[in-house]
């Protein structure tokens, strides 16, 4: 089955700064792929290059097999690659049914009598924010009355909607607290029940493993290690995102630090 | 919003209104003007018989040339026995037209205004006439009054006078003057270094910030008399900005002799010190006073005065000789 | 997609206890203009029990006047402070564009509706200048346009001086073209009241502007640009376009604005339109619009604009001491500043 997205050989330079060196990982429909890493170690810099906002200067980007080059975000969301961004690119004083249509909003009539069709607008928010469970009663609530978690499924709630084959989130439970985080990987797992191909970026291996199907991890711009699910159990994953040998050795530390004298 | 803190905020609002009605109803003799005169809170309701209402609207900025003229006009109205509104639009042309309007639908008994810009007043007052109220123009307008309709101009024309502060500077025995501009849009103002220009001979414009900015205004005189040394004598046409070019030519350490347009009491102490050679004093109360005067004559026994001439109330000059007892009455406001 | 994968995954949806039903009053509230809207009753029903030509059909034409130039620049300054932006150079604007129009005319022979186009076409230049420069250097627009004004201003004076000799361009009632102009600009309506036209422009403006608010997409994106521009540019809406529009509207207003005041005095004076640009800004402000950006109505503007008017003729019928009007003035304003805040965040309350 050809992959929804690949990367091969993907580098990314920002003047003398090595972002990334020589990516290669794929993405099929219906499955997580979880990259993890720690901060710094190219993460961001990925899903730039994904979602359209910077270009890679090696290697190759495929979509459905088909070699691309996003030139702006608008791009890559036309291929069907739709971002969550951490700031969740919703613009908290305006209501929820505007920011899900911001970009794309339905409109009636013609020439300078064109405008928005509200009623359909607010009718078809409303059924999708159903279906991730969220009943937004009040159709001109602002969006930043809604907690983090509900935010996160507005934003894909959204991108699905648009017929999104590929949905990168992008540290999409950094923010929040645990029942909130609950919450949103449920959503992860119905766009992944869905058909869409999830990309689950994280620095926090406790969120991913529950839900990843693949795990990649990233340290300084490289690549680490590519696991499928049962590859990997879930300390070895801490362990290797983690840094393990650091890690021991300050737990070394700490433990003779609390011997009494 | 807790309740005590919108039960604060509805006293406020309540205080705040009751401030502007007691406000409103203790300002109808008047008693603002620059000096305020102890006399003033003394005086006994005149308003007896007559009940007329004078509007009096300038184009003024609330500076102390002004608070003379209005003191004039709302003296006048005590005096006389009727009620004066003064009102100034800081120079905005359609501003004075919208307050002229607004006289208007108050049915007001006689209207003074000012004309710096003639044209931009015409509509307005052409209503005023239609609607059968007197007109009298004060200090600028003087070629147009006719022309707008009004009875009479009361004030000083502008070339006269500056051809005679250009001359009197010229006996003084400078050779090149700095006539000071402090307001944009008032040809009166340019008429003045125009005439000056007649009488003295070498003059250089110098447009400066205003009386809204006195400071900016210093620095911009200062700098020119450091730039140009050869400039011997300033001449300023507003008292405010006169005692800024005193102090900018100080600054400069600059010989210049200074003289200016329009008094105050620091004018007429800088006069009786000898930092300023003298005054052209237009005598701004008159241009308050007198229009009031005739048009309640106007209203009240239907007298024309002026037989289709302007009323002059300048050039006065006010030198060393006399400045003594015009400070005097400098302190009390009214010249 | 499978819609019973759909079924089996998506949880009942559940009620929020904390989104209490939201009546048709509450939601009033919680409109931006509510505010401007109750200070301009209260204002309008002071000066109009207690003074009174205020509410004579004369008064209304006197106030109503004075709120309609205000109130057409009030509008564009405010959809601009909704897409998050300030133009300093608003007020000023309004007198180069009138001067410009009364040279062409008066100095170098054009009739009044060429030079009226040519005056618009200026205007959507500057505006448009403003724009690019605020979005290619990045900086505040409040220092872009503060740069603007301080050029437009010496531009207007030295000039005007230039040309004419002068610091006024006047005349302009023998131009050929002045009435009929003057007709669709200057004029009045309904003697012996003489409401003027300018007036009916205010609300045909304010009502357009509330259209592409509220129900256009434009609007949309003029929201969202103000509210983040990031989140905006992320999904797609061409932030450097709405920007640029919008500072061209404004300029274009300002034209409107200055061809209006030319052609009713049938004069221009140099220092037209100095000051005017933060009476703008504060009837936008008041009406409801955040400084920030991203929230605000045309409709609360043109409220503020009103009371602006109405404090202004109402100062003047009350025969206070004008020695104390901008101080009036000022206090008026920030009361309904604050009723504004006060029943915002009442308003809110229902949410938090």
């Amino acid at each position: 089955m050809t992959a929804l997205v690949e990367v091969r050989g993907v580098s990314k330079y920002f003047g003398n700064v090595i972002a990334l060196k020589d990516i290669s990982l794929s993405v099929d429909a219906g499955e997580v792929t979880c990259v993890l890493g720690d901060n710094g170690a190219g993460k961001s810099s990925f899903i730039k290059i994904l979602s359209g906002v910077h270009q890679h200067d090696d290697g190759e980007l495929l979509v459905e097999g088909e070699e691309c080059r996003f030139s702006s975000p608008r791009d890559a969301r036309e291929r069907g690659i739709a971002t969550v961004f951490q700031d969740l690119a919703t613009v908290p004083l305006m209501s929820v049914w505007r920011n899900f249509f911001l970009g794309s909003e339905p409109t009636v009539g013609k020439g300078p009598l064109r405008r928005i069709d509200v009623k359909f607008a607010q009718d078809t928010m409303r059924e999708e924010m159903r279906k991730m469970g969220i009943d937004v009663r009040d159709p001109d609530q602002p969006v930043g009355t809604l907690s983090g978690g509900e935010r996160q499924a507005v934003s894909i709630a959204r991108a699905v909607y648009f017929g999104a084959k590929v949905l990168i989130l992008d540290e999409p439970t950094s923010a929040l607290g645990v029942k909130q985080s609950g919450v949103v990987l449920r959503y992860v797992v119905q766009a992944r029940e869905r058909g869409l191909g999830v990309i689950f970026i994280t620095h926090n291996s406790h969120h991913a493993y529950p839900v990843g199907d693949r795990f990649v991890i990233l340290n300084r711009g490289k690549l680490v290690g590519d696991w499928r699910r049962g590859e990997i159990d879930r300390d070895e994953l801490v362990k290797k995102m983690s840094g393990g040998a650091e890690l021991d050795q300050l737990t070394h530390e700490l433990e003779r630090k609390l011997e009494p004298t | 919003m807790t309740r005590l803190r919108a039960g604060v905020l509805a006293l406020l609002m309540v205080l705040g209104m009751a401030a502007f009605a007691a406000a409103c109803g203790g300002d109808e003799e008047g008693g603002g003007g620059s000096g305020g005169s102890p006399a003033s809170k003394d005086d006994v309701d005149l308003t007896q018989g007559q009940d007329a209402t004078i509007a009096v609207i300038t184009h003024g900025e609330g500076d102390s040339f002004w608070a003379v003229a209005k003191k004039g006009a709302e003296d006048a109205g005590k005096q006389m026995g009727v009620t004066v509104k003064y009102s100034e639009s800081s120079n905005d042309p359609q501003k004075q037209a919208q307050l002229i309007d607004s006289a208007v639908t108050e049915k007001v008994d006689g209207l003074a205004v000012t004309a710096p810009n003639p044209d931009a007043l015409r509509d307005s007052l052409k209503k005023a006439t239609d609607a059968g109220i007197p007109i009298i123009t004060l200090n600028s307008g003087a070629d147009d009054y006719q022309d707008l309709g009004a009875i009479t101009h009361v004030g000083q024309t502008e070339e006269i006078a500056g051809e005679g502060a250009g001359t009197k500077l010229k006996e003084a025995g400078a050779k090149k003057l700095l006539c000071v501009i402090h307001e944009q849009s008032n040809i009166g103002l340019n008429q003045r270094c125009d005439g000056a220009k007649q009488g003295f001979g070498e003059v250089e414009n110098l447009q400066v910030k205003g009386v809204n900015d006195i400071q900016t205004t210093l620095t911009e005189i200062q700098s020119k008399l450091q730039a140009d040394t050869s400039i011997d004598a300033v001449l300023t046409l507003n008292p405010d900005i006169a005692v800024a070019a005193r102090d900018a030519v100080k600054g400069a350490g600059s010989s210049a002799k200074l003289a200016t347009f329009d008094l105050s009491g620091d004018v007429v102490q800088a006069i009786e010190d000898g930092e300023i050679e003298f005054a052209v004093d237009q005598q701004q109360y008159l241009q308050g006073y007198l229009p009031v005067v005739f048009l309640t004559l106007s209203k009240t026994n239907a007298n024309t005065v002026g037989g289709g001439q302007p009323v002059l109330t300048g050039p006065g000059f006010v030198t060393k000789d006399n400045a003594a007892t015009v400070a005097e009455l400098a302190q009390e406001g009214t010249r | 997609m499978s819609s019973t994968a759909d079924a089996a995954l998506a949880p009942e949806p559940v009620a929020d206890e904390r989104l209490a039903n939201i009546g048709l009053g509450a939601r009033l509230m919680r409109r931006p203009e509510v505010g401007s809207l109750l200070g301009a009753l209260v204002i309008c029903a002071f000066f109009w029990l207690t003074t009174e030509p205020f509410g004579t059909l004369n008064g209304i034409a006197n106030w109503t006047d004075v709120g309609s130039t205000i109130g057409i620049m009030a509008v564009a300054v405010a959809l601009l402070m909704i897409g998050g932006e300030f133009d300093l150079s608003a007020g000023v604007m309004t007198g180069t564009t009138g001067l410009l129009m009364g040279l062409l005319t008066t100095e170098w022979g054009l009739s009044m509706w060429p030079a009226i186009v040519v005056t618009f076409a200026f205007a959507a230049t500057v505006g448009f200048m403003n724009g690019y420069m605020v979005i290619k250097t990045k900086l505040p627009s409040f220092i872009v346009t503060l740069a603007t004004f301080f050029v437009l201003q010496g531009v207007n004076l030295g000039v005007t001086k230039a040309i004419t000799g002068t610091v006024r361009v006047a005349g302009l009632g023998d131009v050929p073209g002045y009435d009929s102009a003057f007709k669709l600009f200057g004029a009045t309506f309904w003697a012996p009241h003489n409401f003027r036209l300018s007036v009916i422009w205010w609300i045909a403006i304010a009502a357009l502007a509330t259209w592409v608010l509220a129900r256009t997409r434009a609007g949309n994106w003029i929201f969202a640009v103000g509210g983040d521009a990031e989140a905006a540019r992320n999904v797609g809406v061409p932030v450097a376009r709405v920007k640029i529009a919008l500072f061209m509207t404004t300029a274009i207003a300002a034209a409107l604005v200055g061809i209006m005041i030319a052609l009713r005095l049938s004069s221009v004076q140099a220092g037209q339109g100095v000051g005017e640009e933060f009476t703008y800004i504060i009837a936008a402000v008041v009406g409801g619009c955040l400084l920030t950006g991203g929230y605000g109505s045309a409709i609360g503007a043109s409220f503020g604009a009103l009371i602006v008017g109405m404090a202004f003729i109402g100062i003047q019928f009350s025969g206070w001491n004008t020695d104390w009007r901008f101080l009036f003035l000022g206090v008026i304003l920030l009361l309904a500043v604050l009723v504004n805040n006060l029943v915002r965040h009442r308003a809110e309350g229902a949410r938090r």
